[in-house]
């Protein structure tokens, strides 16, 4: 039966999509990094719309607190502690059966994306950010570029939210921001909150746009960035540079730094329910603005010369100045990587 | 970096050890008792120099040593040969992970049954109790640590080994501890140590004794550059204990280390370990909130643990690494005698200094704990 009469029949008398463009997108490989808010709403639209081949990465696992604006998890989710891409894959499957969904439970380094697309042949058709930090994305961003994939940058933090489409030969994400923030400085949705229309928003922009890339409207993608405030009903693009900043690394000088970066280590503690997570050398934490930012989001928050300590998450944290941070009652690295990036966030 | 983690292994290496380690990969490459050129019969001749010179300090000819990749190794081949199905082994709650785990695995293998001698009150083993308990059980072997590597305790291993030797039992006493810091010659039947610590050798390398007379079946086979055209491993010492390439030049790096010991003066370079641990022990005692843990009421290595009341030993490892100061907090693989030191849950913070440690690294370190 075509398409056009069967489950997808809405989509391909889209006149822009048609019976080619949801042949393509029959043969489609997605990659979704962070099966959250945003990377739930994604993968949800796409698996709907006949995406040949998903592929969540997650971390983490699923929370009460997801649920609030998370698509596709359900409450035994939260009380299994399933992992992210797990529930997701599941949901998924009971959407659309015709959708080849692959959870990863797994940090996303730039090991993982090299071991999970090893060959040219093997890589996807786009990239959808779905996570919550900018080391994240940065290696994203840098990763693309390298293997000449598109990705489609999103975030959402209380009531804004932005997105933009990164294509492979730039302007990219360094092209606008040459460094990442730091993120002691960066509002996030343990801190500041997150209403899910916010992620709607950015999420439509994002879905919108991976359907013209993925039907080859290649032509038809929206520039610049889209940002939004869903509070104060604004909605709005802004035009950006069309061409590549000429001292990006990596659009002028094929370099990537994010590739080469070493990775933060988790490591469980010997005989304790406790990991210690160590990111990559840096300039030294002000644990004072820490605090601050924590402060109201954390409970038992304590600051001494030497250290910051809090409970989150049913978790206590000591965060060290040079960024270190131990995170005592958790034994799986990867679940403490996460909640290090949640409350700590140095990357 | 200020190193203070002695009890795992000692650093710097001294410069003849590495000048010796060194001049094998640019000298000679050739591995002992393979081969007959002049260069294969000088490796030769410093590789029995190293069995001998650690023969003399354990009371046994060079032969009877044999090498190993570590005392782990040692510890486990020793175990495996004396062990027999059904067999009692009576051993103590301060041994490390090298003793406790294969022990487990003979449990499992062999229906051994051990015994632990728990501490005494003052966290040290009284030779009496030793003696009741090998009387009453006269086990096949006492294995034992000549040193607690958690509370720096130095046990009365010649009381132990005699008291052994009275009940008809083996004795096979692990010097890591203590080798190179103190007399190990105390009549043990077996001895099995570590190169890498206080003898101030390269890691990977580690050895096992047998008092002449002591015959035990090899645990491993392999090749050994001698009787090569005998199907079965031989019997004789060393090679009954050792199969394969060994590890020649840290060999080498021990036979120089061995020789540094003796022109440095062993006693003196461990009365400067100890006196810095002593320094330090009184300037953690005055801190609020630091106790000190089973420190030795007698006899002691240079080693020191303790915990704070309102710090977890690992939020003190990260003051260290901040303050770029190496020591080590938790188990230090002795799975045993927390439950004794009331610091199972979280073990505690080790600090051991080696003799090149200065008065101006135990006063940083100090400070670290005093914030």
């Amino acid at each position: 039966m075509p398409a056009a009469q069967g489950r997808f029949s809405r989509q391909v008398r889209v006149p822009q999509i048609g019976e080619s463009g949801q042949a393509k997108l029959a043969h489609a490989k997605v990659l979704i990094v962070g099966v959250g808010a945003l990377g739930t709403h994604t993968a949800e639209a796409l698996g709907r719309a006949g995406v040949g081949q998903l592929l969540l990465v997650d971390r983490d696992i699923v929370e009460l607190s997801n649920l609030q604006r998370q698509h596709l998890f359900e409450e035994g989710d939260a009380t299994n502690g399933t992992p992210k891409a797990v529930a997701a894959a599941a949901r998924l499957a009971r959407l659309n059966s015709g959708c080849e969904v692959q959870p990863h439970v797994a940090d996303c380094s730039a090991a993982f994306l090299d071991e999970t697309f090893p060959s040219d042949a093997a890589k996807p058709d786009l990239v959808l950010d779905g996570t919550d930090n900018f080391p994240t994305r940065y290696l994203l961003n840098d990763w693309c570029a390298r293997h000449d994939v598109p990705w489609i940058y999103a975030g959402a933090v209380g009531t804004e939210g932005a997105a933009m489409v990164i294509p492979p030969r730039g302007p990219c994400l360094r092209c606008i921001w040459p460094d990442p923030p730091a993120n002691a400085d960066v509002a996030n949705c343990e801190t500041a909150g997150i209403l899910s229309p916010a992620i709607a928003a950015v999420t439509a922009f994002q879905v919108a746009e991976a359907l013209k890339l993925l039907t080859g409207n290649t032509e038809a993608t929206a520039a610049g960035i889209f940002t939004c405030d869903v509070w104060r009903g604004s909605y709005q693009r802004q035009e950006l540079a069309t061409t590549p900043a000429p001292d990006c690394p990596v659009c002028s000088r094929q370099d990537f730094p994010a590739l080469s970066a070493p990775p933060t280590a988790a490591v469980t503690l010997c005989g304790r329910d406790a990991v210690q997570v160590d990111p990559p050398r840096r300039e030294p934490v002000d644990l004072a603005t820490l605090a601050t930012r924590l402060q109201g989001a954390v409970e038992e928050l304590r600051r001494t010369p030497h250290l910051l300590r809090f409970v989150a998450d049913g978790c206590r944290f000591s965060v060290f100045p040079g960024g270190r941070a131990l995170v005592f009652g958790v034994r799986d690295p990867l679940r403490a990587r996460a909640l290090y990036d949640r409350w700590v966030g140095l990357g | 970096m200020r190193y203070l983690d002695h009890a795992a292994t000692s650093h710097p290496k001294p410069a003849p050890v590495l000048a010796a380690i060194n001049e094998w990969f640019e000298a000679f490459g050739i591995s002992a008792d393979r081969g007959d050129s002049h260069q294969a019969v000088e490796v030769n001749q410093r590789v029995t120099a190293a069995r001998r010179g650690l023969g003399e300090l354990i009371g046994v000819p060079g032969e009877r040593v044999a090498f190993h990749s570590g005392a782990t190794e040692s510890l486990n081949l020793a175990l495996r040969a004396v062990l027999r199905p059904g067999d009692t082994v009576l051993t103590t709650a301060f041994e490390h992970s090298s003793v406790v785990r294969p022990l487990r695995a003979l449990t499992e293998e062999r229906g051994i049954v051990t015994e632990i001698l728990p501490p005494d009150p003052d966290f040290g083993l009284a030779p009496a109790r030793v003696v009741t308990a090998l009387e009453r059980l006269r086990p096949r072997l006492f294995v034992f640590t000549h040193a607690s590597n958690v509370t720096g305790a130095l046990f009365d291993a010649r009381a132990f080994c005699e008291a052994a030797r009275a009940n008809e039992t083996l004795s096979l006493l692990d010097v890591s501890q203590t080798a190179g810091l103190f007399d190990i010659d105390v009549g043990a039947d077996l001895v099995a140590g570590s190169a890498h610590k206080g003898l101030h050798a390269p890691p990977g390398l580690g050895f096992l004794t047998a008092r002449p007379g002591l015959e035990l079946a090899p645990q491993k086979q392999g090749g050994t550059g001698s009787a090569v055209a005998l199907a079965d491993h031989p019997t004789t010492w060393p090679s009954a204990f050792e199969a394969g390439t060994p590890n020649t030049p840290a060999i080498l790096g021990l036979a120089a280390a061995l020789a540094w010991l003796v022109a440095e003066d062993r006693d003196q370079l461990a009365a400067r370990a100890l006196a810095r641990t002593q320094d330090l022990e009184d300037r953690l005692a005055a801190i609020p909130g630091v106790r000190l843990v089973g420190t030795p009421t007698g006899p002691r290595t240079p080693v020191t643990s303790f915990v704070h009341d309102d710090l977890d030993p690992a939020e003190l490892g990260a003051m260290f690494a901040a303050a770029d100061i190496h020591v080590r907090t938790g188990f230090h693989c002795a799975p045993w005698i927390h439950g004794h030191l009331g610091t199972a849950a979280a073990g505690t913070v080790r600090i051991s200094p080696g003799p090149a440690v200065s008065a101006d690294d135990i006063a940083a370190a100090a400070a670290v704990v005093a914030g």
